[in-house]
């Protein structure tokens, strides 16, 4: 996997690139501004951009924004954005950003190695890794619209499933989830279809149309 | 006749004092009610040998004018010396003196004319009004508009609104940096510390009582992080810097424990930072209330300008009866005033809860 690194700060910026050396990542190239990303994707056509959401000179948004940019000038590149904050609004912006992989994480999951490198090589390979933050944001707002009055969907689940659901949102297999909540991936089955069944979501064996899915019925409310 | 009647005689009443401390006279200069007594007893054993001699020409009006002149002037003098020496207590004492000395000369005109033809004290009297006049004109001139004076306040009032604008734009500057050195200075460095003490967890599987003990140590980097994210959200959240208001409403209401409506159809450009900020913690300050007194109901805001005014209103179906003068609303409407805007709440029993306010765009 060839993969290109956007972080104005440099002690952050080597820290990950050797983390991604460690797991034989091949980092091609690193940025410290919107600029540099436009310019090393273009040069290097990598197969993944991981990129700092805020970046000189403004300090905003201005890594998201580049971000986009880059995918729409190279279709299909995945793009693993890293945030001090997570907000909603950003992650609709990505996932409508067009096709590819797609990664919202907070900065501080770069610490816990195995699920942050789980994440890269999911969005390296067109998947989607959305930070627990995020998710559980998503799951609240769709369940108080719920609680208005229509009586929603989501609090027909068990509190289990709803585990699982959270999981899947954030882009993990069905071998992943096992491992996270320490249980079967047969028993992981088994609440997927459950889940699937009681949100009445199209059932599919493909885990990104799977995310979609899920993210579709979460962010409709 | 006294001070008193001396004074009201030319239309003039000095205007009550106000309320001070008690006018610094020794007590045996406190005579003039004496003084006054003695005078009236005067005037009428006058009166009454006037009338127990049969009438007539009315001669003891001499005496009233006689004993009165002087219980006028003790008068004068006692209010002379009994308060500080103003411009303005200077010019009541002119008022006085110049009643005093026209009511003797319309008294005296009164007791030895007959008919209206020959009005003698006429001259004398405008030339009296007249000096009273200018006086009162150099004494408040200060006040009549258009005067240096009301200019000097009116510039005065700019600079202040200015200055107090400005401080206001330093100290929004100034938080917007320290949100930006705690993401990137401290929470950074953090984050640094928590990849490196990830990679050594990754590094001691065959240990794993040290490696545990790693993993408890990046917690606390992450706990750290957490912590510091949100003291940065608390001082200026991100998003509202990023994507300006109408953005920072929606991810509020999305965050919100009750369903919230954003409608910011009518909000076109950015107001100053400042004035933002202080629409943002509005807002927000305004929905955590309606969460917590009115659970379970809906809430809707409005943002709109309206002729250079931003207009952010916050209401809600609830219970209604909110305290408006609630611990929170006064932080807020504080902060709102400063900025020159405005904060009310309605909030009737029964009817829910508008929380409405207007600040200045700033732009």
């Amino acid at each position: 996997m060839r993969a290109v690194i956007v972080e104005d700060l440099a002690l952050l910026r080597e820290g990950i690139v050797a983390l991604l050396r460690e797991h034989d990542v091949d980092v091609v190239a690193q940025a410290e501004d919107a600029e540099g990303l436009l310019r090393i994707v273009a040069g290097h056509k990598p197969d993944l951009a991981v990129v700092d959401v805020r970046l000189p000179p403004t300090f905003t948004d201005e890594g998201l924004r580049a971000a986009i940019e880059a995918r729409r000038r190279q279709p299909g590149l995945n793009i693993l954005i890293l945030s001090q904050y997570v907000e909603p609004i950003y992650t609709a912006e990505l996932l409508e950003s067009g096709e590819g992989g797609v990664g919202y994480l907070l900065k501080e999951r770069v610490g816990e190695v195995r699920s942050f490198m789980d994440a890269v090589q999911r969005v390296a390979a067109g998947g989607t890794a959305l930070d627990r933050e995020v998710v559980s944001e998503l799951v609240r707002q769709r369940a108080g619209e719920g609680a208005e009055g229509n009586g929603d969907a989501l609090s027909t689940l068990t509190p289990r499933e709803r585990e699982v659901l959270e999981l899947m949102a954030e882009g993990r297999t069905n071998a992943a989830i096992a491992r996270h909540m320490v249980v079967t991936p047969g028993a992981v089955e088994k609440h997927v279809t459950n889940i699937f069944g009681k949100l009445d979501l199209p059932a599919t064996n493909d885990d990104h149309r799977r995310v979609l899915a899920v993210l579709t019925f979460l962010r409709a409310g | 006749m006294d001070a008193e009647t001396a004074t009201s005689s030319i239309s003039f009443a000095p205007p009550p004092e106000p309320a001070g401390p008690p006018p610094a006279v020794p007590p045996e200069a406190n005579a003039l009610p004496l003084h006054v007594a003695l005078s009236a007893l005067a005037g009428l054993v006058a009166s009454i040998v006037w009338a127990v001699t049969g009438g007539g020409y009315y001669w003891p009006a001499w005496v009233w004018l006689g004993v009165g002149i002087p219980v006028a002037i003790h008068g004068i003098v006692r209010y002379g010396f009994s308060r500080p020496g103003s411009a303005r207590h200077g010019f009541i004492l002119h008022g006085m003196v110049t009643g005093l000395v026209s009511s003797i000369l319309v008294i005296v005109w009164g007791f030895t004319t007959d008919g209206v033809d020959d009005f003698w004290p006429l001259w004398p009297l405008l030339v009296l009004g007249v000096a009273l006049a200018v006086h009162m004109l150099v004494i408040y001139a200060d006040r009549l508009p258009g005067s240096r004076r009301e200019a000097q306040l009116a510039e005065r009032v700019g600079e202040l609104t200015r200055t107090r604008r400005g401080a206001l734009d330093v100290q929004a500057a100034e938080l917007r940096r320290i949100e930006r050195d705690l993401h990137d200075g401290a929470q950074a460095r953090l984050v640094a510390l928590s990849l490196l003490l990830g990679r050594t967890e990754e590094r001691l599987s065959s240990h794993p009582e040290e490696a545990e003990l790693v993993r408890q140590a990046r917690a606390e980097a992450s706990a750290a992080i957490g912590e510091l994210r949100d003291l940065a959200r608390g001082i200026a959240p991100p998003v509202l810097a990023d994507r300006g208001l109408a953005a920072a409403v929606e991810a509020l209401g999305r965050r919100a424990a009750t369903p919230v409506t954003v409608d910011a159809q009518e909000l076109h450009e950015r107001p100053l930072p400042v004035v933002e900020t202080a629409a943002y913690f509005v807002v927000s300050e305004a929905l955590t209330n309606v969460a917590k007194h009115a659970p379970g109901t809906s809430a809707h805001v409005r943002l709109a300008e309206q002729d250079g005014r931003l207009m952010i209103e916050i209401s809600d179906d609830g219970p209604g009866g909110a305290d408006p003068d609630g611990n929170g609303l006064t932080g807020l409407r504080h902060r709102v005033e400063a900025l020159d805007g405005t904060l009310t709440v309605t909030s009737v029993e029964g009817s829910g809860t508008t929380v409405h306010a207007e600040l200045p765009c700033g732009r």
